[in-house]
């Protein structure tokens, strides 16, 4: 599906990334995480085809990015940013139907408008629709933004590939789980995702597998159970913890501080 | 949301054929005939059926500087709308970022050098010169101030408008110098600029004016849907398959050559690029995808409106067009700026 060999990146002779290999299957939903300045959002850029300047090649289903047709890319792939634009003065509605601009020349057909409703209920974010989308809180904004990305890649074409750079920022219990288990179902019709998230127990329960990465470099990629060890998190964290299943889904449950 | 957009520029465009045909009208001299239909009928059959001084001042005079209206008001509209679109910020016009200082510099150096450099350039440019000085003029400052106000797709809207005051101010002061060593003959050119009027409009002017303004908009006014993306950010339009590299080449390109051959005919017309999308926004919020072909109907609106009146008001005098138009759009420009003030 997308795979990266010996990835380095530096910006003034300052290394943020190197001599990473990524490779990763349909259907997989692969958390990245780490400490601050791991280069995790560095990562996931690079991998997207944002930056420019990088030496290694990555092939996204067998082929480089400058192979790929540009009309086409849009919808095998999507990303999500951190950054968030906050000006934007058009209604909720316009800003998700964007995620369907790769699918219509100038009036949006049926198909989009139902891409469009169906994102929004999603992300629950329908009841938003008519809004300014400056009005929103950071939260709300952030949630029509995956919607945006949702619209965009609601589509026929099988194996799809998104990019979340931390898209649980700001979201309350409800609409992180909510969020969480769109994703889920994204990857479970053969689908992948690969997702920089914060929250290790979130990042257990709900990936496949995880990197784990510290001072630009991969310290373990693997599944949830081998990652998640006393050991591991807290010699990369620099912060004691504690590692059990948890009680109720038996995947790793880390508790920090003790 | 297409028919709703059709449904506004076919109005629009009503209202511009309303206002040409009132403004036919208007001046000191009345025609004969009365009747609009006798008038055009009488135009096109050229079978006397009119009087000669009528023909003379519809086609002469009228006409022309009508069509120059909406062909000017019209390219400067939409250069201020796509302008305020790569830049992402509703004060970014040609004039106060400075491209209209910049192609009017380049015009009064063609005026007052240009006899000096005739000999050497050839023939077939000599009429075009002033144009091409113009719209180099343009493109250069364009060039430079989005090279000083842009990193990395994000525009500091502070050094954006201090650049464009610093051209203009260079400009100003070049200007002055070239007015103090000029000749009578090139002094009266040098004061039209400053100015701005659409009173030296003629068929050739419109023509090429025409022909640029059609291949500009071939280009242009269909980004409606990729300048709505861009206000996403430049990585995240790109995510969405818009080519956002060539189209601020394309943007940059197209509106100097309009702003730069309008400067180049008209002189400097100010603020119709920040009127006309700042209305446009009142009512449809930013979004492109609208704005952007209903501004190049409403540019000509305004302008043929505001020529209309600077011909009529002071009859038989003129005002200068640039008089009015600054006059309208120094007030929104405040507007913008107390709007705005807590995010600049």
């Amino acid at each position: 599906m997308l795979k990266a060999h010996k990835i380095s990146y530096s910006q003034r002779k300052f290394t943020i990334l190197e001599d990473i290999d990524v490779s990763v299957n349909h259907g997989e939903l692969l958390a990245i995480v780490g400490p601050n300045g791991a280069g995790k959002s560095t990562l996931l850029s690079l991998l997207a085809n944002e930056m420019d300047k990088n030496d290694a090649t990555i092939f996204f289903k067998r082929k480089t990015f400058e192979e790929w047709d540009d009309k086409e890319l849009p919808r095998h792939k999507a990303k999500f940013s951190q950054s968030n634009s906050n000006d934007i003065p058009l209604s909720v509605k316009d800003v998700v139907m964007m995620g369907r601009y790769p699918y219509f020349h100038a009036t949006p057909h049926k198909q989009d408008n139902e891409a469009v409703t169906k994102a929004m209920q999603e992300t629950d974010v329908e009841v938003l629709a008519q809004r300014d989308y400056n009005s929103l809180s950071g939260g709300e904004k952030q949630r029509v933004h995956l919607a945006r990305v949702l619209a965009q890649l609601d589509n026929e074409v099988a194996n799809k590939l998104v990019f979340l750079d931390e898209p649980l920022n700001n979201l309350d219990v409800l609409h992180q789980h909510r969020i969480l288990h769109t994703i889920k179902n994204f990857t479970g019709r053969g689908n992948t995702a690969i997702i920089v998230l914060h929250d290790l127990n979130l990042a257990a329960q709900f990936a496949d597998s995880i990197m784990l990465m510290k001072k630009g470099k991969i310290v373990s990629h693997d599944v949830p159970d081998k990652v998640f060890t006393r050991e591991i998190i807290s010699g990369v964290y620099n912060f004691p913890c504690t590692v059990c299943p948890n009680p109720v889904n038996k995947n790793p449950l880390i508790i920090f501080g003790t | 949301m297409q028919n709703r957009l059709s449904l506004y520029m076919f109005s629009s465009i009503l209202l511009l054929m309303l206002l040409a045909a009132v403004s036919l009208y208007m001046g000191v001299y009345v025609f004969e005939k009365y009747s609009f239909a006798e008038l055009i009928k009488g135009v096109i059959a050229n079978d006397n059926t009119i009087s000669d001084s009528d023909r003379f001042v519809i086609m002469g005079l009228r006409l022309p500087r009508i069509s120059m209206a909406i062909l000017i008001g019209s390219g400067l509209a939409v250069s201020g709308t796509c302008l305020q679109g790569m830049f992402k910020n509703p004060l970014a016009t040609p004039d106060l970022i400075g491209i209209t200082s910049g192609a009017s510099l380049f015009a009064a150096l063609a005026i007052v050098l240009g006899s000096a450099i005739k000999p050497y350039i050839p023939e077939v440019l000599h009429f075009s010169l002033l144009s091409i000085m113009a719209f180099l003029g343009a493109l250069l400052t364009m060039m430079l101030v989005y090279r000083i106000s842009t990193t990395n797709g994000k525009t500091n809207v502070i050094i954006m408008l201090l650049s464009g005051v610093a051209i203009t101010a260079l400009g100003f002061s070049i200007t002055g110098f070239l007015i103090y060593i000029s000749k009578e003959e090139q002094l009266r050119d040098l004061t039209f600029w400053n100015l701005g009027s659409l009173a030296a409009a003629t068929w050739t002017k419109n023509a090429i004016l025409a022909v640029i303004i059609t291949i500009s908009y071939i280009f242009l006014i269909n980004k409606g849907k990729a300048l709505n993306a861009m206000m996403l950010g430049e990585r995240d339009a790109q995510h969405l398959g818009i080519p956002v590299e060539r189209i601020k080449k394309q943007i940059v390109l197209f509106t100097a050559l309009m702003v730069g051959t309008s400067v180049a005919f008209a002189g400097t017309i100010s603020f119709v690029g920040l009127i006309v999308p700042y209305i446009l926004r009142l009512i449809f919020k930013s979004n492109y995808h609208i704005i952007l072909p209903l501004s190049a109907i409403l540019g000509s609106v305004l302008l043929l409106a505001a020529d209309t009146i600077s011909r009529t008001i002071a009859a038989p005098a003129e005002v200068p067009i640039g008089i009015l138009t600054a006059f309208m759009g120094a007030p929104i420009f405040i507007a913008i700026l107390i709007r705005n003030r807590k995010s600049m």
